[in-house]
């Protein structure tokens, strides 16, 4: 998370924690380590506010009821889209190593008994990637409403949170990278031996708290549940055209419910896409219980375990029917992807600097904030897996700045109204998503060295044969949008004409028969047409023009 | 060698309406490896020239290019039906040639084909059998061209519609295969009337190239489709016609279009009984976007009838990659041919309901709200292209078909609910009048393929 906003978080923090203020080892309770967060006391205490509210406890965790409290330097509104600004940066975080995580499933060594159970399993975590897709939405549609900037950004990996007591990191998916995504997924409360050895397999010490993004909705609940403290006023029906729209971004995936049939696996729901619309205090709470719900799913915890709806429900049905394989297939369903993967060494990596084997499930503990640190992210330095990758960024960044660019632009307000390049932009967004999934797919089958088999401190280490590279979702440098539109318009011409930069040098090194090849020039026709586009919207002659 | 059996290749083969004399050249649709996303090119390919005086193939030759239209006039699309011979020898197929015939001491003169075709458009709807308009060429042996009149006892008296002409093609030594040519007919319209055809009309229809129907002898001049005949096709009133208080009229129009079965027959000395074989022949409208193709074809509704509903994993694995780029490909390209703000039903330049659409049926049928399919922002034509080229772009990479949980099963055409209507293929109509799927056979072999390919190998890079 960056430091503009994790200098706050020490204020945040202890408020959303479950523990009682005064708990031994909380994520905040362990020393002051150079470079990192200073923690402060847990208890607000009087420089921490400044309405005199006080804190009280009632709820089962805690935090559900506890009167909240203003940190220094907000008023309420301010305060309530700090909230949501760090709650879009895990939704966009978790998203994103959920997808790296699907994306590492499969290989040629799955065990044939197996294939359908890795599909299946797949499927499920794209599938909760996509409804992290959702929340990450609704969060801005909630920024929309009270009139604050979106917020696409997020550190890159690896990152300690501060959040929670195991770093953010892109891992291929074992019971290990499993556990972690459980841990932050899962509801106040749990507990039980399972509940503890799969903490211990995430890196969570005994007796440590694991914060959930559902702590943070609930206090967003508090804060925007209370009149007096954020009016009426502040919530603007008219951005909703504005807002993203289920209509718009839900495709065929299910409303309300979640479907029978994924179609792609038999017997699998298809995902449940949460975009909600936030026109009114009313809606607001809404969307913000219903994507708080569907992380955790409370009702969970008291039913008989078989209705898998919730995140936390799913990951853990798979953490389940993972162990009770044998330990050697567990390591072949998903290939041998090094963790953090990025494109260029960075000259201020602290990584570097701390390097040492990061084990899966023992290198952090939740006092140790700079433990995360020790978790390196691996340069790529294979020729092809090298440009792959920058390509990936690439794209990454082009779905990122069309999403951020279709907020800029209202939708119909009834059936009748003229229609801005809105549509446009959605559908280059999912263009990019498709583009993603094309070229990590070529990233997890390539090497990401180019001095052979190699993979020192990293979780794919014990097999052999070379790690393979992923994709390494790095995030642009900066994420900001020109006014007036016809500038954003430059920016997507911009960022078109690199595409086609970074598909030429690409096909340099390829081979001609590579079987990349047919999808780069496909990409190249494809970003020829959006250049004719793009042009066209530029000169006014499009449907809709900037 | 001895002739067990035969056979008419192609078994079934479509002609194109076109009034020009000269037929259309052959061509292929191919892919530009370079521009994958570019309309299919249309190339000349290899192409038998007729000679209408021989009425026998007197060369073949690659056009230099692909002229449609000759004169301001369509070139009909005339097929050619060949016969092969089942022969003891391995039990092969061959073509049937003048050498073959002659090994058996035949000649072609021997060969007798017989044509019957039929358009009953009028008997659909009337329920007559006296609207039915058939044609038949009894058995020749002759190369001569044998023209297809079809008649109707509804007819004017003297009175037939022209169907087109069949013809046996006098073999020749460079071509000696044994072939018909069937040349459909114009593309014209007919008309009926009361009043005898012969005499002046009154204000004549510009449409019509001529008045056959007798409406004094059929009702087809001011029919009706009646609610609720279990007969209708869904939906009804598809003629021409006015509305005369809430019924839809017909102006009696008829065209030329029809299908049919070609026969051909050959007696072997020592067999008892001839050899016989058929085949089917029909007539549609020409190809106005010849490099598009739709995304359920006639192909499809065959290939699923012979290899029925669910594909197996080997055809999966062989072909099911390449099936599903082209499913996408031929969704691109009907997207390109629509015009995809009306057909979801879109308020287009203030006005709402503007076309017979999916969304006006869907209101129609069921009393559902009129209710744009997808959301109005999405339909811009321009930016719909660019999703389906991203999708098939995906799939180029060789990633799993991932959509395969938007495609339309069998089973919900008649699903109304927001996401049923905007499962894929959207915004089009089946045959039975409700949303459109894609056959089981081709929804089953997408899927398959989506569950198989996250376990291809990994590469070594350059």
């Amino acid at each position: 998370m960056r430091s503009r906003i994790t200098r706050h978080l020490g204020s945040v923090l202890p408020e959303l924690l479950t523990v009682p203020p005064t708990a031994p080892g909380g994520i905040l309770g362990g020393p002051a380590t150079p470079g990192t967060l200073t923690p402060i006391p847990t208890d607000p205490g009087p420089d921490a506010g400044t309405t005199g509210v006080g804190t009280t406890e009632a709820g089962s965790d805690g935090t559900a009821d506890r009167v909240p409290v203003l940190p220094p330097e907000f008023n309420w509104r301010d305060y309530t889209v700090m909230l949501l600004h760090i709650a879009a940066e895990i939704e966009h975080s978790l998203m994103v190593q959920y997808l790296f995580a699907a994306y590492s499933l499969g290989g040629p060594d799955v065990p044939d008994r197996l294939r359908a159970q890795v599909r299946r399993w797949q499927e499920i975590i794209l599938g909760i990637a996509k409804e992290e897709m959702g929340h990450f939405l609704t969060v801005q549609n909630l920024l929309t409403a009270l009139g604050a900037p979106i917020n696409l950004d997020r550190e890159d990996y690896p990152w300690g949170t501060e959040f929670y007591p195991f770093p953010f990191t892109l891992r291929r998916l074992t019971p290990a990278s499993l556990a972690t995504y459980i841990c932050a997924e899962s509801p106040p409360g749990w507990s039980g031996d399972e509940a503890t050895a799969i903490r211990r397999l995430a890196g969570v010490e005994a007796g440590q708290e694991v914060n959930q993004v559902g702590a943070l909705y609930r206090r967003l609940v508090a804060v925007l549940g209370d009149r007096e403290l954020v009016p009426d006023s502040d919530f603007q029906a008219a951005t909703l055209p504005f807002q993203a729209d289920w209509d718009e971004w839900g495709r065929g995936y299910t409303r309300g419910e979640r479907g029978r049939d994924s179609g792609n696996v038999p017997e699998l729901e298809a995902p449940e896409l949460l975009i909600l619309g936030v026109h009114s205090r009313d809606s607001a709470l809404s969307a913000l219980r219903q994507i708080g719900e569907q992380g955790e799913a409370l009702d969970d915890l008291k039913d008989d375990g078989q209705d898998e709806t919730s995140h936390f429900r799913r990951f853990l049905t798979i953490y389940q029917e993972m162990i009770a394989e044998p330990e050697d297939d567990r390591d072949k369903i998903s290939r041998r992807l090094a963790d953090n993967p990025r494109t260029s060494h960075r000259l201020r990596d602290d990584a570097a600097r701390f390097a040492t084997p990061a084990v899966a499930g023992t290198a952090h503990t939740g006092t140790d904030l700079t433990a995360h640190r020790k978790h390196i992210s691996r340069e790529i330095t294979d020729p092809a897996a090298l440009r792959w990758g920058h390509l990936f960024n690439l794209r990454y960044r082009m779905l990122l700045v069309s999403i951020a660019h279709a907020f800029r632009l209202s939708g119909p307000l009834d059936h009748a109204g003229a229609l801005t390049a809105r549509g446009i932009l959605i559908h280059r967004a999912f263009g990019e998503m498709y583009n993603l999934r094309a070229i990590a797919g070529a990233l997890v089958r390539l090497p990401v060295s180019d001095q052979g088999p190699s993979g020192q401190g990293q979780s794919g280490q014990s097999r052999s044969g070379s790690l393979r590279a992923g994709p390494p979702f790095e995030m642009p440098y900066t994420l900001d949008l020109p006014e007036p539109d016809r500038n954003r318009w430059l920016l997507q011409r911009d960022l078109v004409q690199a595409s086609q930069l970074a598909v030429r040098d690409l096909r340099d090194v390829l081979p001609a028969a590579d079987s990349g090849v047919p999808y780069l020039v496909a990409v190249a026709d494809t970003d020829r047409r959006a250049l004719e586009l793009i042009e066209r919207v530029l000169a006014g002659r499009g449907p809709c023009h900037a | 060698m001895t002739i067990l059996e035969l056979r008419i290749l192609p078994p079934l083969a479509v002609g194109r309406l076109g009034a020009a004399t000269e037929p259309m050249d052959n061509y292929e649709v191919t892919v530009d490896p370079e521009q994958p996303l570019a309309a299919r090119r249309i190339r000349p390919a290899r192409t038998f020239v007729v000679d209408p005086d021989i009425g026998g193939i007197s060369s073949d030759a690659v056009p230099s290019a692909v002229r449609f239209t000759v004169g301001g006039k369509v070139r009909p699309v005339a097929p050619f039906l060949e016969v092969w011979a089942l022969t003891d020898t391995e039990g092969m197929l061959e073509p049937l040639t003048t050498a073959l015939l002659a090994e058996h001491g035949l000649t072609p003169r021997d060969v007798r084909w017989s044509v019957e075709v039929a358009n009953h458009k009028i008997h659909r709807r009337t329920g007559e059998e006296r609207d039915r308009i058939d044609a038949v060429v009894p058995a020749f042996s002759d190369h001569d061209v044998h023209r297809l009149e079809g008649t109707c006892p509804n007819f004017w008296a003297g009175r037939t519609l022209p169907l087109g002409t069949v013809r046996y093609l006098r073999p020749t030594e460079g071509f000696p295969g044994i072939r018909l040519r069937f040349t459909p007919a114009a593309g014209l319209v007919y008309g009926s009337s009361a009043q005898d055809p012969q005499l002046p009309q009154e204000a004549p229809d510009p449409n019509l190239a001529g008045i056959l129907y007798n409406a004094n002898l059929g009702g087809w001049l001011g029919h009706f489709d009646r609610e609720g005949d279990p007969s209708l096709t869904v939906p009804a009133n598809i003629y021409r016609g006015w509305d005369d208080d809430g019924r839809w009229r017909s102006s009696g129009y008829l065209d030329d279009e029809c299908d049919g079965l070609v026969h051909v027959e050959l007696r072997l000395a020592g067999r008892a009984d001839p050899l016989r074989a058929y085949a089917r022949i029909g007539a549609g409208p020409p190809a106005y976007a010849p490099d598009s193709f739709p995304v359920r074809t006639v192909a499809d509704e065959l290939d699923q009838a012979m290899f029925g509903p669910e594909a197996t994993d080997i055809e999966a694995g062989l072909e099911g990659r390449a099936q599903a780029e082209e499913i996408i490909r031929r969704a691109l390209e009907s997207v390109r041919l629509m015009n995809t703000a009306v057909m979801n039903g879109n308020t287009v330049n203030g006005r709402t309901d503007v076309a017979s659409t999916m969304v006006r049926q869907d209101t129609a049928d069921t009393g559902r709200r009129f209710e744009p399919v997808m959301a109005p922002s999405l339909v811009d034509n321009a930016a719909l292209l660019h999703l389906h080229r991203s999708i098939l772009t995906g799939l180029r990479s060789g990633t799993a078909p991932w959509f395969a949980d938007v495609l339309r099963n069998h089973n919900e055409i008649g699903d109304l609910s927001a996401k049923g209507r905007r499962k894929m293929p959207a915004l089009m109509r089946g045959a039975d009048g409700r949303a459109l799927a894609l056959t089981r056979r081709q929804v089953d072999l997408i899927r398959k393929v989506a569950r198989r390919d996250v376990f291809a190998a990994e590469s070594s890079g350059p």
